[in-house]
């Protein structure tokens, strides 16, 4: 499969996804927004993508790296009207609830949860984007889902 | 509510961080026209491209990337004057265009065949033959067929104007119904011809 031989491809591309993505871990549209154009940015001057195929896993990889980053920084709160788009739909549980638990989770953890219980992103895939095993990726969707159980109960 | 209106603020401040860096070498847009909608790039030195959809030729990509490395995004006030220009000209308002083309990623003879194609007036019709002689090989018409086939920036640089030496409309990158309605516009109301016109049509 040939990769994306212009920015603009690789944006067209994936730029709707990264924003969702980068929406569901920072939970603040001020902090997705800036963290899609770091996210871009970076793989912009960082061209081309290390392996033709595998741009979407890149792109993850960067936005999870930039959303960790950004986090270490500095701890914000998040604005209750964009948890309505960050936080996906559950039944019995309020979104304030899910807010509470999301932000609670180790950004690790938190990348983890979204990839794969969010994205619906295969454990390999998740393994991919932060760098670990997948039986590191196991005990960390685990584990933060053993926390948002405890904290929506 | 969705997320689009957000990537596209969002895509907006992009656009801007990434100029500043330099990142962005050449800007696109894709124009609604008469015609349908038309990919058009904008480089350093002028349009690259006008491409028949709304997704780009990869050809035009592959072309445009070697010359001038992957930075092309997006930038919709960098082609402005181009959309302005084919909107007079699509309105009837417009018979030639203020444009600086760009052919430099072409070879030499292309660039000789392309420069012939831009000196055809508005509304005059020639011959692949005849161009092929203005570019000074007059018996490379095939070769200056296959030139003109492959042009990158139709309607500025206006193949349409080129037609067979028997008459016939030879070919179009945009379909034979593009090239027929361009040449239907530019010829006032006269009916163009299904197939094209008898070889005495192209008798100046």
């Amino acid at each position: 499969m040939s990769g994306p031989v212009t920015f603009g491809e690789l944006l067209e591309c994936f730029e709707r996804e990264i924003f969702a993505y980068v929406l569901r871990l920072s939970g603040s549209r001020d902090d997705a927004d800036d963290l899609y154009q770091e996210t871009f940015l970076a793989a912009f001057r960082s061209w081309p993508p290390p392996r033709a195929g595998n741009e979407r896993a890149w792109l993850y990889r960067i936005a999870t790296n930039k959303a960790i980053d950004r986090v270490r920084q500095s701890r914000r709160v998040v604005p209750l009207r964009d948890l309505r788009l960050a936080a996906p739909e559950r039944d019995g549980v309020t979104l304030a609830d899910l807010r509470t638990a999301v932000r609670a989770l180790p950004t690790g953890q938190r990348a983890a949860f979204v990839l794969r219980k969010v994205e619906g992103r295969s454990y390999a895939e998740v393994a991919d984007v932060l760098g670990c095993s997948e039986d590191a990726a196991r005990s960390r969707v685990a584990e933060a889902m053993k926390k948002m159980r405890e904290a929506v109960r | 509510m969705t997320i689009e209106p957000l990537v596209g603020e969002a895509r907006e401040r992009l656009l801007v961080r990434a100029k500043r860096e330099g990142l962005v070498t050449v800007g696109y847009d894709v124009m609604d026209s008469p015609l349908g909608p038309l990919w058009i790039a904008v480089g350093p030195r002028g349009v690259l491209a006008i491409h028949y959809g709304a997704k780009p030729d990869p050809r035009d990509l592959a072309r445009i990337s070697r010359t001038y490395g992957p930075g092309v995004l997006p930038d919709r006030r960098r082609c402005d004057r181009v959309l302005t220009e084919l909107d007079q000209y699509f309105a009837r308002r417009r018979r030639t265009f203020d444009l600086e083309v760009d052919l430099t990623p072409l070879t030499a003879f292309q660039r000789r065949v392309l420069t012939a194609t831009a000196l055809v007036p508005y509304g005059e019709l020639t011959t692949y033959h005849e161009v092929a002689k203005r570019a000074g090989n007059e018996q490379a018409s095939r070769a200056a067929g296959g030139a003109i086939g492959s042009n990158p920036i139709p309607i500025v640089v206006p193949c349409h104007r080129v037609v067979a030496s028997d008459g016939s409309l030879g070919g179009y990158a945009g379909g034979l119904a593009a090239k027929r309605r361009l040449l239907a516009l530019e010829l006032g109301d006269a009916q163009v011809p299904r197939g094209g016109w008898p070889p005495a049509r192209l008798e100046r």
